[in-house]
């Protein structure tokens, strides 16, 4: 595949170049950058790059700058429609986010905590699950795409339905989950798990029902790039089923795990919908992972330095796993 | 490392040829066994409960009196259908329906329109700045979603101040922030799908005398349609799933089904007799079309994960 990639284009661009002005005589600016255009461009229709370029530069670059911006600001309820002209606030906004638990009773600190925990625990959690259930349907069998399909389930079902679910399935002492703990004589089948500290087990629980397949649909794909061969020669070598894992699956897999892994925890660091819908409206303390605390500090409580803060915060605790994800593609340079 | 860099490329090359499928493996017999027969049973049977049990509660529900679901007395001999007829009067959701579709399928048809254009290039022309692109385009996907809301929401609110202008409760703003998503994910799927597409092609089109927007349409769009329905759908789910953006830039007007469907849960739990069973019927409802469509492109999904879908949502 990579010879018909790396058929070059370099010298096409030269061709349709407009001639530098001989002479002594300066081209004029338009039409120096006419010709660096067309000595870049040739006939390429490089413009087409520009309405993607726009809609990222306008969506995401300047929002991502104006969130810095409003951090440093005093933007409340009354400075709100001319934040343009709020005070100038410096780190107080920070500090504030960090020392003052916010008006829902969670300082940022133990709200970066609270998403540390979640995402980090669900991906620990999720990773050997979605390993051995691609390792159940990997090889065909009768009903094993049934089995497949059904796996996709609860990854497929939009979250905030999921969430409406789980809003059901835990309610106290009716809920699915009360009655079966009750069933077992777990409990007595009267817990509260939507309101106080046991909300966030209840969203854990939930948050794994839903993104194992994650991993399953990862290692499955790794599962299939495996070269068949590599298993024929095993089976001549007479290895058991320990070594064939040992030696030819968990280091094929280790790419595709890791992959999983980070990705799993980057986007669990930034799950919204979940507590938002689970939960009555602002959610229980246990469950104000940094989205929620950020969301409610700027539109219950109109506090957008706070909550830019906040949101700069998360930015800058994402920028590791997500520079890593941008190592590790090298899909770009794969491509050229 | 270097097993880790392999890895997405991997996946994104997998997407028009389909993954190999393992069904020749007969010569194999069970050298690719990874677990024993009764271990892979086991797993299967309990992945299979714990999936079908809360799905199932949730069907049984949608066909329960609210009555009951409230005291808690659900029982296979008292389904009704009632349920899935009275939410079209009772909840919201005929319109946010119809505003989910508008939004979604717009900033989905526009996503694909330029994450077209951009692919394009990307993939027939090396130049300088290509590389940084294409970085960029991953990069963005890790920015949360609350960095990007909050100043959106305080320009709009701006902009209504000073030139009277509100865009909150039109489509505009909605649609400009799904494309956040939906533009770098369908860039990626259309580029990892026009690698594939050999050159040939579109230089036997110019030899032919087409332009090269002639080459694109006539040439590599009939060729490129499998991806860019894929794009489609995919970013066309990111707006039926999103709530984060929707709670923020619609309001009543305007309002997508997920939105109408927070509101209505939250509405009836603090009513005299809860609409549970309508709750779990809505649910349903939204859920259905959803899942139907990923089963349909279901070999797709690795790619779509691994592209995108990342940002805060």
């Amino acid at each position: 595949m990579s010879t018909q990639l790396e058929v070059s284009a370099g010298p096409r661009g030269t061709a349709g170049a407009i001639a530098p002005g001989g002479g002594d005589e300066q081209p004029s600016r338009t039409i120096r950058a006419v010709n660096w255009i067309t000595r870049h461009w040739g006939d390429r229709p490089l413009w087409m790059l520009i309405p993607a370029g726009v809609a990222i530069f306008v969506i995401v670059i300047v929002p991502v700058c104006l969130t810095i911006y409003l951090s440093l600001l005093n933007v409340n309820v009354s400075t709100l429609r001319e934040w343009l002209g709020a005070p100038f606030y410096g780190i107080q906004n920070y500090v504030n986010a960090f020392t003052a638990p916010s008006t829902l009773g969670v300082s940022l600190g133990r709200s970066i905590l609270i998403s540390f925990m979640f995402s980090i625990l669900t991906t620990v959690i999720i990773t050997p699950i979605g390993m051995l259930a691609a390792f159940s349907v990997h090889r065909r069998f009768k009903g094993s795409g049934l089995a497949r399909a059904i796996y996709l389930i609860p990854y497929v079902i939009p979250t905030f339905v999921t969430a409406l679910m789980a809003r059901i399935v835990f309610m106290n002492g009716t809920g699915l989950f009360d009655k079966a703990l009750k069933f077992f004589h777990i409990t007595n089948g009267q817990t509260y798990w939507l309101i106080g500290s046991n909300s966030y087990w209840a969203m854990q629980i939930t948050e794994i029902w839903a993104t194992w397949p994650f991993i399953y649909l990862m290692v499955l794909a790794g599962l299939q790039a495996i070269p068949k061969e590599h298993y024929e020669a095993a089976a001549l070598d007479g290895a058991t089923i320990r070594q064939r894992l040992r030696h030819i699956v968990i280091p094929e897999l280790s790419g595709v795990l890791k992959l999983g892994m980070l990705l799993s925890t980057l986007f669990h660091f930034g799950n919204f919908t979940l507590a938002f819908v689970m939960f009555s409206s602002p959610p229980p303390a246990a469950v104000e992972v940094l989205p929620i605390t950020a969301y409610y500090n700027a539109f219950d409580f109109f506090d957008f330095g706070v909550a830019s803060a906040i949101a700069v915060v998360t930015m800058v605790i994402l920028i590791i796993p997500g520079y890593i994800y941008l190592r590790s593609t090298r899909l770009a340079a794969q491509a050229g | 490392m270097t097993v880790a860099s392999e890895t997405p490329s991997n996946l994104i090359n997998s997407v028009p040829p389909r993954p190999r499928r393992r069904r020749s493996s007969v010569g194999v017999g069970s050298a690719d066994l990874l677990m024993p027969p009764w271990l892979s049973r086991i797993v299967l049977l309990l992945l299979v409960v714990a999936v079908i049990v809360p799905v199932g509660y949730m069907l049984l529900l949608s066909l329960t009196p609210n009555q009951n679901v409230v005291f808690g007395s659900i029982s296979l001999a008292a389904l009704e259908v009632r349920n899935y007829i009275d939410i079209w009067s009772q909840a919201p959701i005929a319109a946010g329906l119809i505003h989910t579709l508008i939004i979604a399928g717009s900033a989905a048809t526009a996503s694909v329109i330029v994450g077209l254009l951009a692919a394009y290039p990307l993939t027939r022309f090396t130049f300088a700045g290509r590389r940084p692109y294409l970085y960029t385009l991953i990069a963005v996907q890790t920015v949360p979603g609350t960095t990007l809301i909050l100043p959106l929401f305080a320009v709009l609110s701006w902009i209504q101040t000073t030139l009277g202008v509100n865009f909150i409760g039109t489509y505009y703003p909605i649609i400009i922030t799904y494309m956040t998503f939906g533009v770098p994910l369908s860039t990626w799927l259309l580029v990892a799908y026009m690698r594939t597409v050999p050159r040939d092609l579109d230089e036997a089109a110019l030899v032919d005398g087409c332009s090269r927007l002639g080459a694109l349409r006539r040439v590599i769009f009939p060729i490129a349609l499998p991806a860019i329905v894929v794009a489609f759908v995919f970013a066309f789910l990111v707006g039926w799933n999103d709530v984060l953006f929707a709670s923020v830039f619609t309001n009543s007007n305007n309002q997508t089904l997920a939105i109408a469907l927070q509101r209505f849960a939250s509405d009836t739990s603090t009513a005299a007799l809860p609409l549970y069973g309508e709750l779990m019927a809505a649910a349903v409802v939204s859920s259905v079309p959803v899942v139907a469509l990923y089963l349909v492109f279901q070999r797709y999904l690795v790619h779509g994960l691994s592209a995108g879908s990342l940002t805060g949502m």
